[in-house]
């Protein structure tokens, strides 16, 4: 209301007021400076509400490893499994996923002195631990400790040493690897950590698998082998694991295709199923 | 002059509309995650990630005891612990998620930070840990080392003191949270293990005084 008696008394002496009155100054700065804040504000919310979350996992980032530079992600199979005699012919050094012992080595904030065996330590990565490896003749003393501190007592999380691993550090997760060097202050392992330990989409293991194993001797765990596997050792496609081998009894599992979904189905003993063999159970 | 003024109005709606959403923006970063939910600085989520650890630990020492003790009273004890921490680690991982908060804490978070009185160190009358920046009542590597080598009595008196100093330990984030916890449902679990670990507490104690022994020194 009063504005608009201002307006029409303003239109009566536009030219005049228009060409004497002084820009206002002190307005446009008043309007800036709380521009200013409001961005500075926004800017602000936004960065810290983005880093909150940008390596927590969710339904919509499922992996937010992708996210950290130099990780390398293959996609494993799960749930082959070999016995304690059987080795694994891993395509990656150290393994990060594959065919593994069916015995997996305990990964409750766990610290070996000595390098374990392979086949032990990538079943406990497919329960969703992180495994840290490093190069003994390289990571020592004061280094060494800040990695045991990310370790020792923390659920999920296991550190080896690793003979002639060819980068100073090397972390894995199921089917994630991140290798790095002597900087155990390298903000990308709790970025890793953060991002892959109990990660619930890595596998249908990750999401309730224990790093408790009453099987597993912590104090005098399978050793690591340094040398490369034979001829006979399983391959990552699987051929050879325990599955094949106790279907085809004590013959070695050469013709896997002549092997389809059925036959597997129906061991010899037919225990684990109650419906005849050949009848699927429609009534369910 | 229609011209400028309205180039003022307008400036100043605009501050004004960026000033209502700078607020907004505020109140959410006061609550990062879906609303209501407790927030990452809650109560709740210290508690439930804490607790989660030091309930872990207790799993795996009950887990020792029961696949390996010939006692039949500590066996029955280290499965009740066993089975009733982990079905509450459950509890704890499940509202973790459905909060929007990471299942286990961040790396290198300190613990305890979110306790409304004695976080970040000591409380008097808490039973230490066994090695300096693990939680009140944990173990230590060694001891666990240890408890794994032992057999026969010696294992019981030890899995016994260890179990006690946990349970010790963790009573003071439980009374915490069973008083500051902001939902109803954190507060009743932080209470029920105030009133199991305590029954246990007492049980554990007459178990160790039955085989000559006594609660490790605090």
């Amino acid at each position: 209301m009063a504005s608009g008696t201002k307006n029409k008394g303003g239109r009566a002496s536009r030219g005049s007021v228009a060409a004497t009155k002084p820009k206002p100054w002190g307005t446009i700065i008043a309007v800036v400076a709380v521009l200013a804040l409001a961005v500075g504000v926004f800017g602000y919310a936004y960065i810290k509400i983005s880093d909150s979350k940008k390596f927590l996992v969710t339904e919509e980032n499922k992996d937010p490893s992708t996210q950290i530079s130099d990780v390398v992600v293959k996609q494993y199979a799960g749930a082959q499994h070999v016995t304690p005699e059987q080795r694994v012919a891993y395509d990656q050094n150290p393994p990060f996923g594959g065919p593994h012992d069916a015995v997996w080595a305990n990964c409750t904030g766990f610290v070996y002195p000595a390098a374990v065996r392979n086949e032990s330590m990538v079943h406990s990565l497919e329960h969703g631990a992180i495994w840290i490896t490093y190069n003994p003749d390289q990571v020592k003393d004061a280094n060494l400790d800040k990695l045991k501190s990310k370790v020792e007592g923390v659920p999920y999380m296991m550190l080896s040493p690793y003979p002639n691993l060819d980068k100073p550090i090397s972390l894995q997760a199921w089917g994630h690897q991140l290798k790095l060097e002597n900087n155990p202050d390298d903000e990308r392992i709790d970025q890793f950590i953060k991002s892959l330990r109990q990660n619930r989409y890595l596998t249908a293991e990750s999401a309730g698998g224990s790093c408790d194993n009453p099987t597993f001797d912590t104090a005098n765990p399978p050793p690591y082998v340094a040398e490369k596997p034979g001829p006979d050792a399983v391959t990552m496609d699987g051929k050879g694991a325990i599955e094949d081998s106790a279907e085809n009894g004590q013959s070695p599992p050469m013709n896997p295709t002549t092997a389809p979904v059925p036959t597997s189905g129906a061991p010899a003993s037919g225990a684990p199923s109650a419906a005849p063999t050949g009848a699927p159970p429609a009534s369910q | 002059m229609t011209a400028r003024r309205g180039l003022v109005y307008g400036a100043v709606a605009l501050a004004v509309l960026l000033i209502g959403a700078a607020i907004g923006m505020l109140i959410t970063l006061s609550r990062i995650g879906p609303s209501a939910a407790p927030d990452a600085e809650s109560v709740d989520v210290g508690f439930c990630h804490d607790m989660q650890v030091h309930h872990l630990q207790a799993i795996t020492m009950a887990g020792i005891a029961r696949d390996r003790d010939s006692d039949q009273f500590v066996r029955q004890i280290a499965f009740d612990i066993e089975s009733a921490q982990l079905e509450q680690v459950g509890e704890m991982r499940g509202w973790l998620i459905s909060w929007g908060q990471p299942g286990l804490p961040d790396p290198g978070a300190a613990h305890m930070g979110w306790m409304t009185t004695g976080g970040h160190g000591h409380t008097s009358g808490l039973p230490d840990a066994g090695a300096p920046g693990l939680m009140p009542g944990m173990a230590s590597s060694a001891e666990l080392a240890r408890l794994r080598s032992l057999t026969g009595t010696e294992f019981d008196v030890f899995f016994l003191q260890l179990m006690l100093r946990h349970h010790q330990g963790g009573s003071a984030m439980a009374q915490d949270a069973a008083q500051h916890a902001s939902q109803e449902y954190v507060r009743t679990l932080a209470k029920t293990m105030i009133t199991s670990q305590g029954s246990e507490v007492r049980y554990m104690t007459a178990l160790l005084t039955e085989r000559g022994a006594a609660p490790l020194p605090g």
